[in-house]
């Protein structure tokens, strides 16, 4: 994993538990939730758990503040682009307007190579279900953010209802989306309900939901 | 179209897109705004009406002159901006006219927070506007069950020509659950509208108007009495519930939407220690399911109102037992979801003897 991860895609692409996902698995010590789109189930509401696991949360509301919809990013958002010792994933708010808050960074980027931006896509969101759809949002992300998507994410799924064929499904598609675009597949995420034996494309994760409630 | 995941806001906005939605006039406010959102999207691209309107009361006005036009309208809004429309929802009533109003709710009162709430539930029940008369409401618990009201409540909005509000707390709002757009669901078959005031019923030689002011007290006493039999058409019709294992239940909880869900899981820890919990959830909010209380098993000694809110839903079923049996409480406000721990530690309170006396 690179030094910084950015994680990008359309709202309840599934970023934010992919993001609580990696932070707890690779040697991540920083996570940037600068979701200024969604005011419900945000990775910042999983502090306890990630500081447990040595995490440090970097949040876009006044810390603890849960409450607020004030689109407010604190300045240690920033941290990760000029201390080199922190190894860290920003959660990105869905659709491009999520982007928009990268650009503040800009200045700030210096090791451009140490940076991934990754899109999560899942095929059964309807915003994002043919290859013409997903490019779209991509070159959009792109102009908004002013920054080059590194690789894709295959995240598809229907929750619990997930089946193998269904990440087949998606793989298809998000294979031909890669293609076109000269972008690895850098993850399949797999539903933990999914027993599989199948090894699809990109790192294959076992993907637990820890943002969802348990009875959602 | 075959399963898709979508977040409720979205899904109720195509679902009304589904339900022949013409236009949408609303004002933006969390924890709703996915719905408005996703229709300025694509009510354009299908040729239809949306519009951002100045403020609240704006928009129940602009959706008063479309559905007086004849078009099928809906707003969305979220607590504090349902009370905004209150005014022009009673007008709407009063003027027999058909449309749809979502309402994500939050916690209140006054501005209140961003979380989710069921507390509008004497709002949406006990009027809200003046005078006498009633919302046909609905509160589902997932989105599936979300999806076919939302496209469902259109056609009834039409056929009573009364308002339709679809009570949803924050988070079937902004959840995520794979959904099926295209379900079969039972519409009721609309009359034409010929009292539309659409410039058609001119050339028949009779100008239509709609109109909610009557300054003749026994016209207006008449047009009152009108409305009541309406109502009293819903109350025989339209009370919609799901009863869960109450057929040998010792206490039955009482729970709607996200509460419901809540109650579920506690429902099947309960019965997994030996403890025969069940439910009655209520799906339509007015009409209340008192139905659903009649001939109770003889088991069932008491009933547990649960709510994300202090006792509101509870004055239903008490007036629903009639004192046949105590109506316990649980609740949690202001934005604070009950885990289903809470419900189980409730329960066996009430199992262990600690009744209160109601």
């Amino acid at each position: 994993m690179k030094r910084i991860t950015i994680l990008a895609g359309h709202y309840g692409s599934g970023k934010s538990e992919i993001a609580v996902n990696l932070a707890i698995e690779e040697s991540i010590n920083t996570l940037v939730d600068i979701d200024i789109v969604n005011p419900y189930f945000r990775s910042r509401a999983l502090r306890k758990l990630l500081n447990d696991h040595g995490v440090q949360v970097i949040e876009s509301t006044i810390e603890n503040s849960t409450g607020s919809d004030l689109p407010f990013i604190s300045a240690k958002g920033s941290h990760p682009f000029i201390n080199k010792d922190l190894r860290a994933i920003y959660d990105l708010g869905g659709t491009e307007l999520g982007a928009k808050v990268l650009m503040q960074y800009r200045d700030f980027i210096q090791d451009r190579e140490a940076i991934d931006l990754l899109v999560v896509i899942n095929v059964f969101r309807p915003e994002t279900a043919t290859v013409e759809q997903i490019i779209e949002s991509i070159k959009k992300l792109e102009d908004t953010g002013q920054i080059k998507v590194t690789g894709l994410i295959n995240n598809t799924n229907l929750m619990d209802e997930t089946t193998e064929v269904m990440i087949l499904q998606g793989e298809a598609i998000i294979a031909q989306v890669a293609e076109q675009l000269s972008l690895p597949i850098r993850y399949t995420f797999i539903e933990e309900t999914v027993k599989t034996k199948t090894h699809f494309m990109g790192e294959n994760k076992s993907l637990i939901r820890h943002v969802a409630k348990h009875w959602l | 179209m075959g399963k898709v995941l979508m977040k409720g806001n979205e899904a109720m906005a195509l679902a009304a897109i589904k339900g022949g939605c013409d236009a949408f006039y609303g004002y933006p406010i969390t924890p709703q705004n996915e719905l408005p959102e996703y229709l300025s999207k694509h009510m354009p691209l299908q040729g239809k009406v949306f519009v951002q309107a100045e403020s609240e009361v704006a928009a129940i006005n602009m959706v008063y002159g479309a559905a007086g036009a004849g078009a099928r309208v809906l707003t969305s809004s979220s607590s504090p901006g349902i009370a905004l429309k209150q005014e022009g929802i009673s007008y709407m009533a009063g003027s027999e006219l058909p449309g749809v109003i979502i309402n994500v709710m939050r916690g209140g009162p006054g501005l209140g927070g961003i979380q989710p709430s069921q507390a509008d539930y004497n709002q949406i029940t006990r009027g809200g506007g003046n005078g006498d008369y009633h919302v046909l409401s609905f509160a589902p618990e997932s989105l599936q069950e979300t999806v076919n009201i939302v496209k469902e409540s259109f056609s009834l909005a039409d056929y009573y020509r009364n308002p339709v509000m679809i009570a949803v707390d924050g988070l079937i709002g902004q959840m995520m659950e794979p959904v099926e757009l295209d379900q079969e669901i039972n519409e009721k078959v609309s009359p034409e509208k010929t009292w539309a005031a659409n410039g058609e019923s001119a050339k028949r030689g009779k100008i239509n108007k709609i109109v909610s002011l009557s300054l003749d007290p026994y016209e207006l006493e008449k047009h009152n009495l009108k409305l009541q039999k309406k109502y009293h058409e819903m109350i025989a019709n339209e009370q919609r519930y799901e009863s869960i294992l109450t057929a040998d239940a010792e206490i039955i909880i009482v729970a709607y939407g996200t509460m419901a869900r809540i109650a579920r899981t506690a429902i099947k820890s309960l019965r997994e220690e030996g403890i025969k919990a069940g439910m009655i959830r209520p799906i339509s909010i007015w009409p209340f399911p008192s139905r659903a209380f009649k001939n109770l098993p003889t088991t069932v000694k008491t009933l547990l109102a649960v709510e994300m809110s202090l006792g509101q839903m509870r004055q239903d079923v008490v007036l629903s037992i009639n004192g046949q049996l105590p109506v316990e409480f649980y609740g949690r406000a202001g934005g604070v979801v009950p885990e289903a721990s809470e419900i189980i530690d409730k329960v066996k309170s009430i199992i262990g003897g600690h009744k209160n006396e109601n």
